[in-house]
């Protein structure tokens, strides 16, 4: 069995006959914070799917544990899931609810009372900068604020690993940096394992502990944090300096091939 | 040749996967049915959006539908001297047949809609692939108390719907074409048989069952953005109406058989 906490062994993908994930593995060990970058369209979301088990891999494995996830029945990962908290790119808080529900949704799942999911829920509100905002509706939020509820909601129930799918994406770069460092203090208070989706190399460079670059399919290139600048990769380096020329294959993405 | 036979062969692969999806959906929604948590509040809330807030458009055209009966009727029996029976037939089609069918479609307009959208909504917002990660079955939260509560409420609001479109027709009837009120409630009612009333029902849940399960399938696979959710709505209000007046022939003649 592997020391891992998420692993993906030859994971494959396809759409309409185009290939989106080619045989790919990845390794996150606990505690890690692990950001996955790739241009757009390359499949990073789908990748992060595909390990949730919100869509279905063509093949291969997706070990959570050391347990194999593909293998369980819905209600078993339902169980399974309440290990987990998920960072949306657009939040994806439920818009009937007010904040405090939102944040304490699976509190409230799991029987506890009324005023200790409310409670709990504002002392993680109060933790993530949102004192007040118990009672908001969803549509009432700014997108940072929905950004910072969504991170709420992720962490209320104590989970052990954290997804982030893009947390960064439409906010400015002061609320950018506020985010970042709360996943941070998040990430090191909690201590969670952290896998995150992401372009901002600014969120790479303070969030990530490793880095895997992912094109065409599959892990191109797997490196420490610490170590981003000393990769001289070409294509690597072309995406981590947001050159728009060099080697990287910017029209034809995810596409290796046909059937 | 190969390339025509291709191009039929794709087109039969797509009907049968869209059409495919609503068994697909029963078949789950019936095997968690069995097993907790079935979330009775939900139903609950679901209930009154689909009886409590559809009221006021069922009984209008409930009301209006029974009155135009009466009026309609007045002028045929008027010519050969049978104005005793309008409230026969106003009574028997708006339990037969007008109540439900009509009810049917006001609900699949109003509450096929919103459970399209909202789920389509949902949907596209990843609100769906929250409640997943939130260690929450959707079908279980969403989906399942809509379609039990449009099961549910369609027979209640077809009595309701039954009774003020005898109404109506008592008013236009006495009130406008000078009937005997006494004479119209003992004629509505003196053809009317049990049998009437339990097919109408039946049809009633039936048609619940058909608004639910369209509805809540093309919301919750709703694809594309805010232009998949218009299409799923439409698409839902559109097959709900046509397949309660496709299952209405068929459940009259087995009824009445």
């Amino acid at each position: 069995m592997s020391d891992a906490k998420i692993q993906v062994c030859h994971l494959s993908k396809q759409f309409d006959g185009k290939i989106i994930l080619d045989d790919m593995n990845l390794k996150v060990m606990p505690g890690e914070s692990h950001i996955v970058i790739g241009l757009s369209g390359t499949g990073k979301s789908v990748l992060l799917k595909c390990i949730l088990g919100l869509l279905q891999a063509d093949s291969g494995e997706v070990l959570v544990d050391g347990e194999e996830w593909c293998c369980l029945s819905e209600s078993e990962r339902l169980k399974r899931m309440r290990n987990i908290g998920m960072v949306f790119q657009g939040s994806a808080l439920f818009d009937s609810l007010p904040v405090w529900e939102n944040v304490a949704f699976v509190l409230r799942r799991q029987g506890m009372k009324k005023k200790e999911a409310r409670d709990r829920a504002q002392e993680v509100l109060e933790k993530v900068g949102l004192p007040h905002a118990c009672d908001k509706m969803p549509a009432e939020l700014s997108g940072g604020m929905a950004k910072r509820v969504g991170l709420a909601r992720a962490i209320c129930h104590r989970p052990s690993i954290i997804f982030y799918d893009e947390p960064l994406s439409g906010l400015d770069p002061v609320m950018s940096d506020v985010i970042t460092r709360l996943m941070r203090e998040l990430h090191e208070e909690m201590q969670v394992t952290s896998l995150t989706i992401a372009h901002n190399m600014k969120l790479v460079r303070d969030f990530g502990d490793q880095v895997s670059m992912l094109y065409q399919g599959r892990i191109h290139l797997q490196t420490p944090a610490s170590e981003l600048d000393s990769q001289d990769d070409p294509i690597f380096r072309q995406f981590i300096e947001g050159r728009a020329n060099g080697p990287l294959d910017t029209n034809n993405l995810t596409i290796k091939g046909s059937l | 040749m190969i390339a025509w036979f291709e191009s039929i062969g794709i087109r039969v692969e797509r009907v049968c996967l869209h059409v495919g999806i609503y068994p697909m959906l029963l078949l789950q929604v019936i095997q968690r049915l069995s097993r907790p948590p079935w979330f009775f509040s939900h139903i609950l809330s679901q209930c009154e959006k689909v009886g409590v807030q559809s009221l006021p458009v069922v009984l209008l055209t409930a009301i209006f539908t029974g009155m135009v009966l009466a009026l309609q009727s007045w002028v045929g029996f008027h010519r050969f001297g049978a104005e005793s029976m309008v409230s026969t037939v106003v009574s028997l089609s708006m339990v037969r047949e007008l109540g439900p069918v009509l009810v049917g479609l006001m609900v699949a307009g109003r509450v096929g809609a919103s459970f399209a959208a909202e789920l389509g909504t949902m949907r596209v917002s990843e609100q769906i692939d929250a409640l997943w990660t939130l260690s929450t079955d959707p079908l279980r939260y969403l989906v399942i108390p809509r379609i039990i509560a449009a099961t549910l409420m369609m027979p209640l609001l077809v009595v309701l719907a039954d009774a003020i479109g005898i109404f109506g027709g008592y008013l236009v009837s006495v009130m406008l074409l000078d009937q005997n009120p006494q004479v119209y409630i003992e004629r509505a009612t003196l053809f009317l048989e049990l049998q009437d009333l339990y097919s109408g029902l039946l049809k009633a849940f039936v048609f619940g069952g058909i608004i639910g399960l369209i509805s809540c399938t093309e919301g919750f696979y709703c694809k594309g953005g805010a232009q998949g959710v218009g299409q799923a709505t439409t698409r839902a209000v559109v097959l709900s109406a046509m397949s309660i007046l496709i299952a209405d022939y068929f459940l009259t003649i087995w009824i009445f058989q």
